[in-house]
């Protein structure tokens, strides 16, 4: 049972708590130089927005840490049916800015977004499928099964749109899996089809995956018919995409490259990827200083409260902060993996590895965005941007890492 | 349920770990690629290529009279703007300013304090500068980095009329007043707002829409032109409002009450329309554009005779004797009462153990109602009282307008009291207070408040035969009319007789309205309203009839007296301009 007697404190994740508080620290430092003079009305601003959110967000991991870890388990299921009905409960409401990713909660005036909260229920469902069922990983066809069930989900999330929370809603089913057992091999085969068909529209890139291909057949050697059919089958449907892309008119095209990059803007993607690189880059070793970025509060910066805010860092606090935020976040994600591995029961340890790649994926995704890494998608990076649902989920994950990572002795 | 053993080996964590410390090292990479090998290149970037937004301020909507003069303008002043982030020696270079235009510097910092928003918005530091003072600053560009100059349109009155409290007047958007909208994104700091009187009403008609553009600027802040990425919005003009207004004719009763306190309107009775409107004192409205001095407003607010207040709309006050009308369409409605019955009035009337006088000491002798609306007898009325109560009487009051909003397109209107049973329970008790009130209520006295813009309705009303429309300041065709005709038709034929005869008979108080011109048939009745302010209030109503026109008119004065010494005289001098202005116009 719970209790502060079975809890040993030597295993408890200070660190954990720590980091999560510098790093919201930062953030709110950050919003708040976005914030001077700019905004009318107390909640407007980002900074006190972010501050009163914090509130509830902190709570939520207290409230966390005093439920029983086989409740969190029991009730996983449920969970699981209650974040499909919650993203879909943006449909019923009216469209924001073309999209159905808020959901207004009737009589408070606020917005939430269901989505974020789904995606951490999803790996705890998940956490609980592949520690149940005593699935014989090595067969291709019982990953089949819980990559189907997450599909749920996600499908809808894609529906909204909302291409970028569907992808980190199916990031941690690759690291579960090969955590639970899967052959890695069967993993490669699921995302292989993916890359063939991303690389075959340059040629270098095509080379490069076309050995990779070749290397990890080689590697794993299956049998002689299905590595031909691996490599050739996937050889051939790269060849064949840019042949399938260029026969759709330029219309269904504009609709497809629309749907992969929604946050397309009418001064277009190109020029917020450039705005975003010249506040990194002018920001130099130790930044222009707090409140003094040119870039940021002239406005160029698109979304620099939430999506662009560690462009508004590196330009106003330099390369230093930028390296201090990465590694403490590298730091944040390596200990949850290490009590992943550390966990005496499976459903803890596949949750702990689900958590943890959810929150890579939102510092990748979002990191690699306002580098220029990567199409800019609208993710925000976690504990530093503003938005009061993701504060809250991020909070609501700290609670599950305390809780799941330390060893009782039920 | 959770006996399933975790079965994750050393060489599955290690590979996790690895891929985190990869991506990480990636993006970290990354950063250093930005910010240390390629910094020279990005630093240049941002500084060189800095995009200034400058808004421009789209001018209002003019505001015309009836016939397409222009009562409110735009004038193009030049404002001047500092970017805070620009400004290298923020007091040297007010002092640069101040010595090249004239301004106080002490005004620079106060306006920069003021309008403040953030290092990289222009902010204004003054305002209604000269095309001259601008050519001065041009030509020292280079000393004052970071401050710009503008055009601003500013609200300009060409027009002869003062039209204060009609027009009202426009205050410029502080921090203030910015969070106080609803709607805040539309304004920015320093932008010019309705406050009062129409501009107010119909601040979304008269507000444009503001243009943006933005600018390429270099390292001195030297406009470089253009930037091509955003596309330049130009101002969108605010739409203009035409009002019902008569230009000559407010004219005329400015003239006319300059020096008095107190208010005349003028309607046109069928449409509802007011063609002047004028409460004495005002103010000029231009005393609010520019730089406004603050002895001047302290003057207007500490000002005894409130000129900022608008007493046709705001101010309430005793009708007297003017609501007779109301009174006589009561006692018509009682099938016992015949108008031609006489009563005889001594000067006195003694009701209880209370004595309420006449205003004729002497007494009327004997009078019927005819002869008690011209002669304004007020010992008829109290004899008379024991046919209709007092919720009766409330009733009818209510039928022409009183105790209501008339709705008319100024904010700040007054309500008014029309006095009823639950009235004057809740504010006397149950049994505080008695009959004498009914004798009060039937000449326009006691409780009763009234505005000067009701008492236009009533008197439209009573000019139309209740077939009009509420006193409204903008032309519009959607208004209702009202269908009911209010009262049977021979009582409005009555009505008309007996207002006539105040004006036309040798005994009439209201004689001395009577402009004596041919063709100009004039109708009226006259009140001489007691209050606890002092002298009475002079009231005189009623309406012009000259070459198929027809005028409503309105006029009080403030503790001026009598109704027909002074209200009346000042009717006539207000129907002989008119007369006057339409064989002008006939001409």
């Amino acid at each position: 049972m719970i209790g502060y007697r079975s809890l040993e404190y030597k295993e408890f994740p200070l660190s954990i708590i720590v980091i999560a508080t510098i790093l919201s620290l930062i953030g709110l430092v950050v919003l708040n130089s976005i914030s001077q003079g700019e905004y009318t009305g107390f909640i407007n601003s980002p900074f006190n927005k972010q501050f009163v959110f914090l509130i509830p967000a902190v709570c939520i991991s207290l409230i966390i840490l005093f439920i029983p870890r086989y409740s969190i388990h029991k009730y996983s299921y449920p969970l699981y049916v209650i974040g499909i009905v919650m993203v879909l409960l943006p449909f019923s409401g009216s469209a924001h800015a073309g999209t159905y990713r808020w959901f207004n909660v009737p009589g408070s005036g606020f917005a939430v977004q269901p989505s974020e909260f789904s995606k951490v229920f999803t790996v705890l469902f998940l956490a609980r499928y592949l520690s149940d069922h005593t699935l014989k990983m090595k067969q291709f066809t019982s990953i089949i099964i819980p990559i189907g069930l997450v599909m749920v989900p996600t499908m809808i999330v894609m529906n909204q749109p909302d291409l970028g929370t569907a992808i980190v809603m199916m990031t941690p089913v690759l690291p579960m899996l090969y955590w639970s057992g899967a052959k890695p091999f069967y993993l490669f085969l699921i995302i292989a089809p993916i890359f063939s068909m991303l690389t075959a529209f340059q040629t270098l890139s095509f080379t490069i995956w076309a050995i990779i291909l070749g290397g990890v057949i080689l590697i794993s050697r299956p049998t002689l018919l299905m590595s031909i059919l691996l490599f050739f089958g996937n050889i051939f449907l790269g060849l064949l995409s840019p042949y399938a892309w260029n026969s759709l008119t330029p219309y269904q095209q504009n609709r497809i490259t629309t749907f992969l990059n929604p946050e397309k803007d009418p001064l277009g993607a190109a020029y917020q990827i450039i705005q975003s690189k010249t506040a990194i880059g002018s920001g130099g070793l130790f930044g222009k200083g707090w409140g003094e970025g040119t870039q940021t509060h002239l406005k160029f910066l698109p979304v620099q409260e939430s999506d662009f805010i560690l462009s508004v860092i590196g330009e106003e606090m330099g390369f230093f902060m930028i390296a201090v935020v990465l590694i403490l976040v590298a730091y944040f994600i390596i200990q949850i993996i290490k009590r992943s591995f550390l966990s005496k029961d499976r459903f803890s340890s596949l949750a702990l590895i689900g958590i943890a790649s959810i929150l890579l994926a939102h510092v990748f995704v979002n990191t690699a965005m306002t580098v220029g890494l990567i199409p800019v998608k609208g993710l925000p990076f976690p504990f530093i941007s503003a938005g009061g649902s993701f504060l809250m989920t991020s909070y609501l994950m700290v609670g599950l890492v305390l809780k799941l990572s330390v060893n009782y002795t039920d | 349920m959770l006996k399933a053993d975790n079965i994750v080996s050393i060489r599955q964590y290690y590979l996790a770990v690895f891929i985190t410390i990869i991506l990480i090292t990636i993006l970290t990479a990354r950063f250093f690629q930005l910010q240390i090998l390629d910094y020279d290149q990005y630093s240049k970037k941002a500084n060189s290529n800095r995009i200034r937004k400058v808004t421009t301020s789209a001018p209002r909507g003019l505001i015309l009279d009836r016939n397409g003069q222009i009562l409110v303008d735009n004038l193009p002043t030049y404002i001047l703007n500092a970017v805070p982030g620009e400004l290298s020696n923020k007091g040297q270079t007010f002092k640069l300013i101040s010595k090249l235009v004239n301004y106080d510097s002490l005004a620079l910092s106060k306006s920069y304090g003021r309008y403040y928003r953030g290092r990289f918005i222009p902010t204004r530091i003054a305002k209604d500068l000269t095309f001259d003072q601008i050519s001065r600053l041009e030509e020292n560009r280079l000393n004052i980095e970071g401050v710009y100059y503008q055009i601003f349109p500013e609200r300009y009155f060409p027009s002869t009329v003062n039209a204060s409290h009609i027009l009202g007047y426009v205050r410029e958007v502080d921090k203030g007043i910015r969070q106080s909208l609803n709607n805040p994104t539309q304004y920015e700091l320093g932008d010019i707002i309705g406050w009062s009187g129409l501009e107010k009403k119909y601040e979304n008609y008269l507000k444009g829409k503001h243009g943006i553009q933005f600018y390429q600027v270099d390292a001195y802040g030297r406009e470089a032109g253009y930037v091509s990425d955003f596309p330049p919005r130009n101002p969108e003009p605010g739409r203009n409002i035409i009002t019902t207004i008569d230009l000559d004719i407010q004219y005329s009763l400015e003239n006319i009450m300059e020096g008095k306190k107190g208010v005349i309107l003028i309607g046109s009775p069928e449409t509802g329309e007011i063609l002047g409107a004028v409460s004495k004192p005002d103010f000029r409205p231009d005393i609010f554009t520019g730089r406004i001095l603050t002895d001047d407003w302290n003057d207007l607010l500490l000002d005894p005779g409130k000129p900022l207040v608008n007493r046709f709309n705001q101010g309430l006050y005793p009708p007297g004797s003017i609501v007779k009308m109301i009174t006589g369409a009561v006692l018509l409605d009682h099938q016992d009462f015949d108008p031609h019955l006489t009563q005889d009035c001594v000067g006195a009337y003694q009701f209880g153990d209370r004595v309420f006088g006449c205003w004729l000491e002497q007494g009327h002798g004997k009078v019927d109602l005819t002869s008690a609306i011209t002669q304004s007898c007020d010992v008829y009325f109290y004899r008379t009282i024991h046919y209709y109560d007092l919720d009766k009487l409330s009733k009818y009051f209510k039928k022409f307008g009183f105790g209501a909003l008339t709705d008319v397109d100024i904010e700040g209107e007054s309500k008014g009291i029309v006095p009823t049973t639950d009235y004057m329970n809740k504010r006397y008790g149950r049994f505080g207070w008695s009959t004498g009130a009914l004798l009060n209520f039937s000449i326009g006295q006691g409780e009763i408040l009234v505005t000067p813009i009701q008492v236009l309705n009533y008197t439209n009303i009573l000019a139309s035969k209740g077939i009009t429309s509420k006193p409204h300041f903008v032309m519009s065709e959607i208004l209702n009319k009202n269908k009911d005709s209010l009262l049977p038709a021979e009582d409005w034929d009555r009505i008309t007789f007996d207002m006539e005869q105040v004006v036309i008979h040798p005994k009439g108080t209201g004689k001395s309205a009577n402009p004596l011109v041919n063709g100009a048939n004039v109708y009226g009745k006259t009140g001489t309203a007691e209050n606890p302010h002092g002298e009475d209030h002079a009231w005189f109503i009623g309406w012009l009839d000259f070459l198929e026109n027809k005028y409503s008119i309105v006029v009080l004065l403030e503790n001026a007296g009598s109704g027909g010494a002074i209200a009346a005289p000042i009717a006539r001098q207000v129907f002989n301009d008119i007369i006057d202005l339409n064989s002008l116009a006939a001409k």
